[in-house]
């Protein structure tokens, strides 16, 4: 009887340590949290063109520390613009080919038409942001990220909670409320 | 007679460098181009529902494309204040006619359908608006390649079209004024 009573206290007592332990960690968890409200995400993208002093197509950080917009190459170097200058900030998407030339060049190696039906299956959609935004001389610059898909709206509201200037969706949506056959039109 | 060589060869080689001297102006004269300074105006989307992302690719590229010709002094962006009261500046509009919206994944499966076609007009005038030339410019991807590179290959015809255009001298044009 004893030796029953013993460990069923002993196993009590992992328990309620165990639980304790759990508690502490979704506090921390919960404290951690807070904390990655408090600081911006670093994004991973890919600098597609635009932004001064980043070659294109390279891949980095992007984040926002401060007032600065800031992308970091993998190999430490990077550029950085202050949020102020930010004219306009827009969405977009764009259903890519995965795999680069590799797979390219296996898709085209492939018999019997093989390749479309890798293609069919090889593309992944992802979000775009471009950026207006004007240098200290008043010039007038474009700058295109892409990012993961649903990491696109995470920037924009983030530049705007820091001061960027957007312009309305309604005013968009005005700009480009022009029918499918004037786009075609030649 | 090893002096007289001498005096022969030195003689050849000063009138050689006399020969190279007064030809030096012909040999590296500028192209009327290069007398130039371009301001590129933002690309005007006109009636075309174009994506913000197109009209950012043209404009970047295009600045990129004819930094890399070096027709002109120097290459400078919409809105720049060192563009103030230049008597030598051109301005490139570029004014969007007609796009297709494409698809990579499209082209990659039937190789004939999902091409990116873009049609813009480019329009070269001076700062008082006189037009010294326009054309029409077309970029397209149909077969490799993300469908913003149907930008960069409209940028790199623009650029080449300028190349190939003679341009006035701009002092007449200045003086007209």
């Amino acid at each position: 009887m004893i030796h029953r009573i013993v460990p069923s206290e002993a196993i009590g007592r992992i328990l309620t340590s165990l639980m304790l332990l759990a508690g502490t960690g979704v506090a921390a968890d919960d404290h951690g949290e807070a904390n990655a409200a408090a600081s911006s995400p670093t994004l991973q993208v890919t600098h597609i063109l635009g932004f001064e002093g980043i070659s294109s197509n390279a891949n980095g950080d992007l984040s926002i520390q401060g007032d600065a917009l800031r992308f970091k190459k993998s190999d430490g170097s990077g550029a950085q613009i202050t949020i102020g200058s930010i004219q306009d900030v827009f969405l977009g998407e764009e259903d890519k080919q995965v795999g680069g030339v590799p797979l390219a060049l296996g898709r085209v190696a492939t018999p019997f038409e093989g390749g479309r039906v890798i293609a069919l299956f090889s593309h992944k959609k992802y979000d775009t942001v471009t950026l207006q935004y004007l240098d200290a001389n008043g010039g007038f610059h474009g700058a295109i990220f892409q990012l993961n898909k649903g990491q696109g709206r995470v920037v924009k509201n983030e530049l705007v909670a820091q001061g960027a200037r957007v312009t309305p969706l309604e005013d968009q949506a005005r700009k480009q409320a022009t029918p499918e056959a004037k786009s075609d039109s030649k | 007679m090893i002096a007289n060589k001498r005096t022969y060869s030195a003689v050849l080689v000063v009138l050689a460098l006399t020969l190279l001297a007064a030809s030096r102006p012909l040999l590296f004269a500028e192209p009327s181009a290069a007398r130039w300074r371009v301001q590129l105006d933002q690309v005007d989307s006109g009636d075309v529902n174009i994506e913000p992302a197109f009209k950012v690719a043209i404009y970047e590229n295009l600045v990129d494309e004819l930094t890399k010709t070096k027709q002109f002094k120097e290459v400078l962006r919409s809105g720049d204040r060192s563009a103030n009261g230049r008597p030598d500046l051109l301005i490139l509009k570029t004014i969007v006619e007609a796009y297709t919206p494409g698809s990579e994944t499209r082209r990659a499966v039937t190789t004939v359908s999902g091409a990116t076609k873009l049609r813009v007009r480019s329009r070269l005038c001076t700062s008082q608006g006189q037009v010294v030339m326009e054309f029409v410019v077309d970029g397209n991807v149909r077969f490799f390649g993300g469908n913003l590179r149907a930008t960069h290959n409209l940028a790199r015809n623009v650029a080449h079209d300028i190349q190939k255009t003679k341009l006035p001298d701009p002092t007449p044009l200045v003086s007209q004024k």
